[in-house]
């Protein structure tokens, strides 16, 4: 179900662990499956289960745990607005209004030309900037409706700013 | 030791106490919701906080161990404010609809909420509303009254030994299921039920019957296997609507397992006798007592006066009281007749004289959690004795090691190092390992078998436990030999698992043929069950069974009782006995009749009646009452039920808890296996809900016969689809075919106490399978 390579990889992080502490390669080994494969599906979850040796449901309860991990397709680009304390008093609602207006979706939702997914998630710990939205690898903080359209218009114009 | 101060009284205790437990101890209530005893600490309810001097917040007291010169107080005002404010928080989510919640009027949420909640809430928002899941045909689940204590997760975790259940979502999207619909499948399920502090968990089949405080309580005793757990039975007017787990640290903790908690639906099943039953000219009519009594008087008379006393033969299920069985042989043995039994699954009875007085543990139920190393003779203690099986769950837990021998591999719930025998070689598997043992093997260190026997050398004292399958093996007298000489090799000792509730109490009473009450070697033996029915007996009297179900050989049994003259079955339910009984007496059924078990570790139990019977069915010890007496035997004048109880102890006196295992072993006479080379060995044993004619009438717990084989046996036989044909030289039967590695090559599994698998007669018989014609190709050729 997994290339060799991500096999690999998630075996180097289960060596780091003890032999009877499996679970905690777990985070990894979900980090490694969704870089490959773009997403969790139930199958691959079970396949994880199985491959460390820990029940099922300790997977799911993972997967379900951090809005890191995506359990159906998602778009190209997440957009990830922090929803938490700091963001939620300087105006994430209207950000996450903004988006989806924008992009036509609800949060959770993925547009239907497949480029965004729209998504609320915890705390991302920037909250001297709030508010904020992690797109791939990177921080958009002290965001306006402005710079919302700015980014939606970069991201648009085929920036590789992925994952 | 840690002096601390709860509330201004002074306590020491045991240092790594915590602060609940201290207050236990004081008798302090702190309200709690995930906190229990017997699982892990969570602290995740909040609801225990207390207020510690110089602590700056509120601690939770299940998670807090004492500290020298602690001051704790549990109703100040800043333990007040937050008890207030947990519980405030945990009433934001949950519904208000105590007026149609089961656990209204036993919700510790509820009580809580009466006794510590500030009456206002600030919030005025929508609740949150979590969808339903189904997790089968026991829990009903009404998800979003659920406040996340965990306990049920801990439970599956802990003590079931499952993993099915998890804490999915995070924050407010928080939700306890399954993640992918499944039915939770743990045969200790209905616990979780009990542990859940609100309405999320709640028994389906009790579902919307009646309040918790209209419900009579009564102790009782589970009659589905030997481990005799405590139970409460609960009742409204004639009904039983409940069973749940009556606290005894020394027998079940506070569990029971499925099979004793929804056994009790069985009791309104259609089949249920109310009314005695007589036989006239073929049909079936309901008279009197004094009708069915005469005839079943003259119907034994008629038997004895025309072929004799040894023309008759009694069969008693051992979920019978010892009242009743003791009662039970004095008929028999009153009348002439010898041939007394309740052992009708077994098939070799060679090893008889070399049985112990009544199979005992040799040790008390605790004590299993401690024993270092257990090797468990075709034992399948998880199906057959779950609350003992959870006892060596924990021995296991806790580093101790468990060894199985069995004919096929079985899904225990902890690691156990499994010897699988190939097909029907179980015999021969004991005496490789007895060789092992004695160093007369060839040296081959690698294989499984040479590591257990190294364990066992290893192993100061071993336990070895036999299982009931061993016992309904048809070399069950070699192996049992074959035991005694593995124990002296393994310098072990051994126990007896025993397979029903008074299997013990049989024993003890005289229920089998070759020994008296007290077990005094009978002077004159009588025949064994299975001998029986090729025996050309006349007259039977059955209590409580259904041989054609209970008996090894079905279809057999069967023949024999139709063939018979007269046939008296005092029964809970006609189904089966309208086949071929002639007077049918209906007798009490589980939580109608009161009585004495004596369990697997020789605990004399004793239960008392929580319904009245239903119509004109009577307790089975007065009906026998009335037969002796009406027979003009000797030692039937009883008034009460207390007199038959102190006739027993009279006739047993002492008996001791620690038995010798055997008594010296006859010769044995050789039985080869009666395996041909080409044919599949047909395993089989009673599955865990097939037992006894209660619990197969119990629709909750239904599950339908399956047959399993190993996928490449499949394979071999070019079997495809689900469902095939399997016949021995005793019958053939249909049955849908699952594919399961833990079956052995060589072997398909079909299991007993199914009228739809009698046919096939004894297990470890050699059978042919093939594909089962398709109705539709029938029709039309």
């Amino acid at each position: 179900m997994l290339s060799e390579k991500s096999l690999a990889k998630i075996a180097r992080e289960r060596a780091k662990y003890p032999a009877d502490q499996a679970r905690s390669a777990l985070l990894a080994a979900l980090r490694i499956t969704q870089e490959e494969q773009g997403y969790l599906s139930d199958a691959v979850m079970e396949y994880v289960a199985d491959l460390l040796g820990i029940p099922a449901i300790q997977v799911y309860e993972a997967a379900t745990f951090y809005s890191m991990y995506d359990l159906k397709p998602v778009g190209r680009h997440k957009l990830c607005v922090c929803g938490s304390v700091s963001c939620f008093l300087n105006g994430s609602d209207a950000v996450l209004q903004h988006l989806s207006e924008r992009l036509g979706v609800d949060p959770g939702e993925t547009t239907a030309d497949g480029l965004f997914t729209l998504q609320e998630v915890e705390c991302l710990g920037a909250c001297k900037d709030a508010p904020m939205l992690q797109v791939g690898d990177h921080y958009y903080e002290n965001l306006t409706p402005e710079s919302l359209d700015a980014l939606l218009a970069k991201l648009r114009g085929g920036s590789d700013d992925v994952r | 030791m840690p002096n601390i101060e709860i509330d201004g009284q002074a306590i020491e205790v045991a240092p790594g106490t915590t602060i609940m437990e201290a207050a236990e101890s004081l008798g302090i209530y702190i309200p709690f919701f995930c906190y229990h005893p017997k699982l892990s600490v969570a602290a995740n309810c909040r609801m225990c906080l207390v207020d510690v001097e110089k602590a700056p917040k509120p601690l939770p007291a299940c998670a807090t161990p004492v500290a020298d010169g602690m001051k704790i107080a549990t109703a100040s005002r800043k333990a007040k404010m937050a008890q207030q404010g947990v519980l405030e928080f945990l009433l934001i989510n949950h519904p208000l609809d105590c007026p149609i919640c089961d656990q209204g009027g036993e919700c510790p949420l509820q009580d809580i909420t009466m006794g510590f909640a500030n009456p206002h809430s600030h919030y005025t928002e929508e609740k949150r509303v979590v969808e339903d899941k189904d997790i089968g045909p026991l829990i009903a689940t009404e998800m979003t009254r659920c406040i996340q204590c965990t306990r049920c997760v801990r439970f599956g975790q802990e003590i079931g030994g499952i993993m099915e259940l998890g804490a999915t979502g995070r924050g407010e999207h928080m939700a306890i299921g399954t993640y992918v619909a499944k039915a939770v499948r743990s045969e200790l399920s209905g616990n979780m039920i009990d542990l859940c502090p609100v309405g999320a968990l709640t028994s389906k089949p009790f579902r919307y019957k009646a309040r918790s405080w209209e419900l009579k309580h009564t102790p009782g005793l589970c009659p589905h296997c030997s481990t005799g757990c405590n139970t409460d039975v609960q009742s409204l007017g004639r009904e039983v609507l409940r069973v749940l787990p009556r606290t005894n640290e020394a027998v079940n903790e506070e569990w029971i397992c499925d099979k004793g908690r929804y056994a009790y639906t069985g009791l309104q099943a259609e089949d249920r006798v109310t009314q005695p039953l007589l036989r006239v000219d073929g049909e079936w009519r309901e008279v009197s007592w004094a009708e069915a009594l005469d005839a079943a008087l003259s119907g034994l008379e008629q038997v004895i006066a025309r072929h004799g006393a040894g023309r008759l033969a009694g069969l008693i299920s051992a979920q019978s009281s010892n009242e009743e069985l003791l009662l039970f042989q004095a008929l028999l043995r009153g009348l002439g007749s010898p041939h007394v039994d309740h052992r009708l699954r077994q098939q070799d009875f060679r090893a008889d004289a070399a049985m112990p007085t009544y199979p005992a543990l040799n040790m008390a139920l605790e004590d299993l959690e401690r024993e270092p190393v257990v090797l468990l003779c075709h034992a399948f203690p998880r199906q057959q004795q779950p609350l003992t099986n959870h006892r060596l769950r924990k021995s296991v837990l806790q580093g101790g090691k468990v060894i199985a021998i069995d004919s096929l591999r079985r899904d225990f719930n902890y690691p156990v190092t499994q010897l699988v025998a190939d097909a029907g070689a179980d015999l021969a598997l004991y005496k490789s390992l007895c060789s092992q043992l004695s160093g007369h093997a060839e040296k081959a260190d690698a294989t499984p078998l040479a590591h257990v026997a190294s364990d066992l050398l290893a192993a100061d004292n071993p336990l070895i436990l036999i299982g009931s399958a061993l016992l309904h093996h048809p070399q069950a007298a070699a192996m049992i030999a074959q035991i005694e000489t593995l124990a002296e090799l393994a310098g072990g000792r051994v126990g007896w698992l025993a397979q029903e509730a008074n299997s013990a109490g049989a024993w003890l009473s005289g229920c089998v043929p070759h020994r008296l009450p007290g077990g005094h070697t009978a002077h004159a033996a009588g025949l064994p069950a299975d001998a029986l029915w090729d025996a050309d007996m006349r007259g039977f009297v059955l209590l409580g069974t259904e041989p054609g179900m209970d008996a090894i050989r079905g279809a057999a049994a069967l023949a024999a009782l139709q063939k018979a003259e007269f046939v008296l079955s005092i029964a809970q339910f006609a189904g089966e006995a309208k086949r071929y009984a002639d007077v049918i007496l209906p007798m009490a059924a589980f939580a109608e009749g009161s009585g004495s078990f004596v369990n697997n570790e020789g605990r004399l139990q004793s239960f008392q009646a929580a319904v009245k019977t239903p119509g004109e069915a009577r307790p089975a010890w007065k009906i026998l009452r009335v037969l002796g007496d009406g027979l003009k035997l000797s030692g039937f004048q009883f008034n009460a039920l207390s007199e038959v109880t102190a006739a027993w102890q009279h006739t047993i006196r002492e008996y001791a808890l620690d038995v010798p295992p055997f008594h010296a072993f006859p010769a044995l006479e050789q039985v080869p296996m009666p395996m041909s080379a080409d044919g599949l060995c047909r395993l089989g044993d009673w599955s865990i809900y097939q037992g006894d004619p209660l619990v197969r009438r119990a629709a909750p717990l239904a599950q339908p016969a399956v047959a399993k084989m190993h996928p490449d046996q499949a394979k071999v036989l070019a079997l495809r689809g689900d469902s095939v044909e399997i016949s021995s030289h005793s019958g053939k039967v249909s049955l849908p075919l699952v594919l399961d590695v833990r079956i052995p090559m060589g072997a398909v599994w079909v299991p007993m106490g199914y009228s739809e698998t009698a046919a096939l007669g004894a297990t470890c018989a050699p059978c042919a399978v093939t594909m089962a014609t398709p109705p539709a190709a029938a029709a039309s050729a």
